[in-house]
C-alpha cells in the first residue's frame, strides 16, 4: 500500500503586489510505497524545495492533493497540523537545524518532549538508536563542538525517534564532505533496510544513486524516473548521469 | 571621489539602522538635555536669590557631575550595542573594497552627524525645559519668581564640551574595533558559536551570602548612627550581590533544573529553562544593572520625598515652639538669678511689640548629662566605659532630669511618685531594665515610661539616644550627682563626656501669624537678647549660653535643603528610569535577532507558532520582570535601613515612608509595565519577520 499520494500538485506564487505569478509547481504525480527510498531530484528552481515543503505540511498548495496514509494533508486543522507533522514525519535538513542551546541528546529529545513523552520512555527509545547512529559518545556535546558529519547524524536521530512513518530528507548531504557523505549515506541504507520510508530532495548524483527509485522534476513536473532495480550503485550512477544529461541539454527539443 | 560620497554612506547607515539608532539618538539627546538642565541650575542667579541658595547651586552642581559620569557609562553601553549590530555591514563593505581607511571616513561622519543631531534636539529641549525645571525647583523650595526665558552660556559651553569629548571617545572606540577586525570577521562577528554556560558555583553561593549579609545589616541594625555608617557597606554589598546572582546564580539555577530530569523533559520547562540559561548569560549584566538602578530610584525617591513631606514633622521637633529660647550654664545658681523671668518679659515684650500674642507657652528646667547605660546604671567614668567597651557615640545617652512639678505643669497630668520611684521617656532607643540610677547613686524604680513630652531643640537633630528621666526630687538628685561626678578624678573622664551637670531652661511659646510677621518677632528678640547678654555674661565664672530660635526662619532654609535634595531625587530618578528603559529596549532588539533562527527551527521541528509565542513569553516575562521583583525585594530589606536615616534627620513618620515607597514602586512598576508592551511589540515583529520575509 503506498504511504504516501501526490495527484495534481499546483503551486503557484504570486509577487507581494499581485503583479507577477510564478509557477513553482505545475502538475506533480507521484506516489511512494511502504519501505521504499526515493530520491527527487533537479535543478536548482525546478520547484524540489517547494514540493517538499509541500510534503511537509509546512506550505499549502494551491491546487491538487497530498495523502498522507489515506489522509489528505489539506483536511488538517492547522492547529493540529504540528503536531501531525511531530508524529507522522521526520525531518533531516541541509544545515542540520539543532537548535545551539541544546546538546546534542536534548536536541534529539525535542520532538519527545514536545510530545509530553516521560523521559524514562525517551530514553529508552534514544539508547538503540544512538548506538545504530554510532554517536553515544557524543549525546553530552553541544553542536558548536562537534563536526557537520556528527551533527547531521543528531539530526537523523531526532528525525527517527518519534518513529515517523516517512522521513523527509532536504538536501542531506549538502553541507557534507565526501567522507560525511558517504557515512549518511551508508546509514540512510541501514535504516531504509530495516523498513523506514524515505523521500529525499537532493542534487547530488551520488547520493540519488543509493535510492531506490530516483524521479526527476523540471518545469514543475515529474519528467522522469527510474528504478534501481538490481543496478549496482555504479551502474545507477551512471544511469542517473545519463538521464541529468537529457533533461538539461535535450529538455528544449521535448 | 566626490566630496559628499562619505556623508552619503554615514547617512545612508544612519536611516538603515533606524531601530538601533533612533533610541540612541534619543538617549544622548536626552542625556544632553538633562546635563545642560543641572549645569543650567547649578549656575542660575535666580536660585541665588532664596535663603541659602548656594546650597541649591552647589547641589545641583552635583548633580550635574553625577549626571555626566553616568552619561558617559552609559552611551558607552548603549554604542556597543550599536558598534555590535554594524559590525557585518562594515564587513561587506570592507569585501566590496572599502578600505579600513574608508570605513574610518564613514565613521567619522557618522559621528559627526548623531553629535550634531543629538546635541542640536538636546539643547533646545534642555533650554526649552531649563526654564520650567528651575519654576518647579522654585516651587518645591517655596519661593515665587517671575518668567523669563534665558540661555547660560556658561552651562552651554561645559554641555557642548562634555559630550563632544564623550562622542571622540565613542568615534575612538568605534575605530579602535573595525581597526582590529578581518573582514570575514567582522562579516560574521554576530554568529560565533557559543559555548553553553557554565555553572558557576563559587560566584553565585557567594553572591547568595553576600546578598544575605546585607539583608541581615539593613534588618538588624538598630539605631541610626550604625544605620548611616552601614548604609554605604550594604549598597555596595547589594549591588555586587546582584551582580553576582543575576550573572552566576541564574545560571547555576537552571543547570539545576536541568538535572532534575523528571522537571526537565517537560513540554513547558524544556525549551525555558535552556533558552533561559543562555539569555541569562548575555543578559545577566545588564539585568542586574536594571535592578541596581531601579532600586537607586526607588531608595532615593521614597527617601526624599519622605524628607521633603516629612520637612514639618522635623521641624516641629526641632523647634517645639515658634520662638523658643534655651539658655545653658554649669551654675544651678546662676539659673536661679533671675535670668528667666528677663527673658520671658523680653520675649513677651517682642510679641507684643508687633501686636502678637504668646500662646501655648513652655517653660521647664532640666538638668542634662551624657553617659552609657549599663544594667541599669548610668556610667560616667572613662574605667566604666572602658569596661564595657563603649567605643563609639552610637552607645552614649543623653539624660534630661526633670523635676515631676515641672513635668505636670507642663504636661497638664497628676502624675505623683513616691520617693524611690521615677518615669521616663526615651527617644530613638529602648529601655528595658526596671530600674536606673547614677553610678554609685540612689536607684530609682521606673514607674512607667510615658509616651510623650516635649521635645527640646538640641535633641531632634542630635544623634545621641536621649532619655527624659522623671524625679520626685529634682534638688536632692541634682546634689547627690554633684557629688557623684566630684568625687571622679578628673583624669578618669572620657573626652567624649561633660564634667559637670549642665542646667538648662526651655522656654518657648506659638504664634498665630504669618511667617514673615514671626521673622520680625524673632529678629526683634534676638536683637534684645544681645543686649541682655552683654549685661549679664554669667554667673559664679560660668556664661550663660542663650540660644533663640524660631521656626519660620529654619522652615525657609529648610524648605531650602529638602527641596534641592527632592529635586535632586526627581531628575536622578527620571534619568535613571530612562537608562532602564533603554537597557530593556536593546535588550529586546538584540534578542529578538538572535532569536530569529531558533524560532524558525523549532517551526520545523514541530513546534506551533501558538507553543512557540507561549514559551517565548513565559521567557520575556521572567527576564523582564525578574530585575522589577528583585528592586522591590531590596527596596523592602533597605525599608528599615531609610527608616533609621530619616529618623536622623528628625522625621519619624513610619506610615509616610511606607506611602512614599509604594507609590514609587506602583509607579515605577507602571512604567515598567509600559516599556515591557511597548519593546515587546518590537521584539516580534523581529522575530516573526524572518518567516515573512
Amino acid at each position: 500500500m503506498s504511504i504516501l499520494e501526490v495527484n495534481g500538485l499546483k503551486k503557484v506564487y504570486t509577487t507581494r503586489f499581485g503583479g507577477n505569478k510564478v509557477e513553482a509547481l505545475r502538475n506533480v504525480n507521484f506516489s511512494v510505497e511502504e519501505g521504499e527510498y526515493v530520491a527527487i531530484m533537479g535543478e536548482s528552481g525546478s520547484g524540489k524545495t517547494t514540493l517538499l515543503n509541500i510534503l511537509a505540511a509546512l506550505d499549502r498548495p494551491t491546487g491538487g492533493t497530498v495523502q498522507l496514509d489515506g489522509k489528505n494533508l489539506a483536511s488538517i486543522k492547522d492547529s493540529a497540523i504540528a503536531s501531525f507533522r511531530r508524529e507522522h514525519l521526520g525531518f533531516v535538513f541541509q544545515d542540520f537545524n539543532l537548535l545551539d542551546t541544546f546538546s546534542l541528546e536534548d536536541n534529539i529529545y525535542l520532538p519527545l518532549v514536545l510530545a509530553g513523552k516521560q523521559y524514562q520512555e525517551m530514553h529508552s527509545r534514544l539508547e538503540p538508536l544512538a548506538k545504530k547512529l554510532g554517536i553515544i559518545s557524543l549525546l553530552k556535546k553541544y553542536p558548536y563542538e562537534v563536526s557537520g558529519g556528527q551533527k547531521q547524524r543528531a539530526a537523523v536521530a531526532r528525525a527517527l525517534i518519534t518513529d515517523p512513518r516517512l522521513v523527509l530528507a532536504d538536501e542531506p548531504t549538502g553541507a557534507l564532505d565526501s567522507r560525511a557523505t558517504d557515512e549518511l549515506l551508508r546509514l540512510f541504507n541501514t535504516i531504509n533496510e530495516d523498513g523506514q520510508t524515505i523521500l529525499m530532495v537532493t542534487h547530488s548524483v551520488k547520493a540519488a544513486s543509493h535510492a531506490g527509485r530516483v524521479l526527476f522534476i523540471k518545469d514543475g513536473e515529474v519528467y522522469h524516473q527510474i528504478y534501481r532495480g538490481d543496478s549496482t550503485e555504479e551502474q545507477m550512477y551512471q544511469k542517473i548521469s545519463d538521464t541529468l544529461t537529457v533533461l538539461t541539454t535535450g529538455g528544449e527539443n521535448r | 571621489m566626490k566630496m559628499t560620497f562619505y556623508p552619503k554612506m554615514a547617512w545612508m547607515g544612519i536611516r538603515k539602522n533606524s531601530r538601533m539608532y533612533v533610541p540612541y539618538l534619543l538617549t544622548c539627546a536626552g542625556m544632553i538635555a538633562m546635563y545642560y538642565i543641572m549645569a543650567f541650575l547649578a549656575f542660575s542667579n535666580v536660585l541665588l536669590k532664596v535663603e541659602g541658595g548656594e546650597i541649591l547651586n552647589s547641589i545641583m552642581g552635583l548633580g550635574s557631575i553625577v549626571i555626566g559620569v553616568f552619561a558617559l557609562i552609559f552611551l558607552f553601553y548603549t554604542n556597543s550595542f550599536l558598534i555590535r549590530r554594524r559590525k557585518k555591514e562594515f564587513g561587506l563593505y570592507n569585501i566590496l573594497g572599502m578600505g579600513k581607511a574608508n570605513l574610518a571616513h564613514v565613521l567619522i561622519w557618522e559621528n559627526v552627524m548623531s553629535f550634531l543631531i543629538s546635541l542640536g534636539g538636546g539643547l533646545t529641549v534642555g533650554i526649552l525645559l531649563s526654564k520650567f525645571s528651575e519654576l518647579c525647583l522654585l516651587k518645591l523650595v517655596h519661593m515665587e519668581t517671575g518668567f523669563s526665558m534665558q540661555i547660560d552660556w556658561e552651562a552651554l559651553c561645559r554641555t557642548v564640551t562634555l559630550f563632544a569629548v564623550i562622542f571622540l571617545l565613542l568615534l575612538l572606540n568605534a575605530l579602535r574595533q573595525v581597526r582590529l577586525a578581518n573582514p570575514i570577521e567582522l562579516l560574521h562577528s554576530e554568529q560565533v558559536g557559543e559555548k553553553p554556560p557554565r555553572a558557576n558555583w563559587i560566584l553565585a553561593i557567594a553572591g547568595a551570602v553576600i546578598l544575605a549579609g546585607a539583608y541581615y545589616i539593613a534588618v538588624s541594625i538598630e539605631d541610626p548612627i550604625t544605620a548611616m555608617l552601614w548604609f554605604f557597606v550594604a549598597v555596595v554589598m547589594v549591588i555586587i550581590a546582584t551582580y553576582l546572582l543575576f550573572i552566576a546564580g541564574s545560571v547555576t539555577l537552571c543547570r539545576i533544573l536541568q538535572r532534575k530530569k523528571k522537571y526537565y523533559y517537560k513540554t513547558q520547562h524544556f525549551i525555558s529553562v535552556s533558552s533561559m540559561m543562555y539569555r541569562m548569560k548575555r543578559n545577566g549584566a545588564g539585568l542586574a544593572s536594571i535592578c541596581i538602578l531601579g532600586t537607586m530610584v526607588l531608595v532615593m525617591l521614597s527617601s526624599t520625598i519622605c524628607m521633603y513631606v516629612g520637612a514639618e514633622d522635623a521641624l516641629r521637633g526641632q523647634y517645639p515652639r515658634n520662638i523658643n529660647i534655651t539658655v545653658a550654664t554649669y551654675d544651678q545658681a546662676g539659673l536661679e538669678s533671675g535670668i528667666c523671668e528677663d527673658l520671658t518679659g523680653q520675649a513677651e515684650d517682642a510679641a507684643k511689640a508687633l501686636g502678637q500674642k504668646p500662646e501655648n507657652v513652655i517653660d521647664y528646667k532640666t538638668a542634662a548629662i551624657a553617659g552609657s547605660i549599663n544594667e541599669g546604671q548610668i556610667s560616667l567614668s572613662k574605667t566604666t566605659l572602658e569596661q564595657y567597651q563603649v567605643d563609639s557615640y552610637s552607645d552614649l545617652w543623653q539624660f534630661f532630669v526633670v523635676s515631676l512639678d515641672q513635668y505636670n505643669r507642663v504636661m497638664g497630668t497628676k502624675e505623683t511618685l513616691k520617693e524611690d520611684e521615677a518615669m521616663i521617656c526615651t527617644i530613638k532607643a529602648d529601655y528595658k531594665e526596671d530600674t536606673i540610677a547614677v553610678e554609685g547613686g540612689k536607684t530609682y524604680k521606673i514607674k512607667k515610661e510615658v509616651e510623650q513630652f516635649v521635645p527640646l531643640a538640641s535633641d531632634a537633630m542630635s544623634i545621641f539616644a536621649s532619655m527624659f528621666l522623671i524625679v520626685p526630687d529634682f534638688d536632692a538628685w541634682t546634689q547627690e550627682t554633684e557629688a557623684l561626678l566630684a568625687a571622679i578624678p578628673p583624669e578618669e573622664f572620657s573626652l567624649m563626656l561633660d564634667r559637670k551637670i549642665q542646667y538648662c531652661w526651655i522656654y518657648g511659646y506659638d504664634l498665630d501669624c504669618e511667617d514673615e510677621i514671626q521673622n520680625q518677632i524673632i529678629a526683634g528678640l534676638k536683637n534684645s537678647i544681645e543686649t541682655y547678654k552683654g549685661q549679664h555674661p554669667g554667673t559664679n565664672g560660668e556664661v550663660f549660653e542663650i540660644y533663640s530660635g524660631g521656626v519660620a526662619t529654619a522652615r525657609e532654609s529648610f524648605y531650602t535643603l529638602y527641596g534641592g535634595i527632592f529635586f535632586l531625587g526627581i531628575m536622578l530618578g527620571i534619568v535613571f528610569v530612562f537608562a532602564a528603559v533603554l537597557i530593556v529596549y536593546y535588550k529586546q532588539i538584540s534578542e529578538g535577532y538572535e532569536d530569529q533562527s531558533r524560532f524558525e527551527i523549532m517551526q520545523k521541528v514541530g513546534m506551533t507558532k501558538r507553543e512557540i509565542r507561549k514559551s517565548i513569553n513565559s521567557q520575556m516575562l521572567t527576564v523582564f520582570f525578574l530585575p522589577l521583583v528583585t528592586a522591590g525585594v531590596h527596596l523592602a530589606f533597605a525599608f528599615p535601613l531609610i527608616y533609621k536615616l530619616i529618623q536622623l534627620f528628625g522625621i519619624d513618620n513610619l506610615q509616610l515612608l511606607i506611602c512614599a515607597a509604594g507609590i514609587c514602586f506602583v509607579i515605577f512598576g507602571l512604567f515598567y509595565v509600559l516599556v515591557y508592551r511597548l519593546t515587546s511589540e518590537a521584539y516580534y515583529s523581529i522575530v516573526s519577520g524572518a518567516r515573512e520575509r
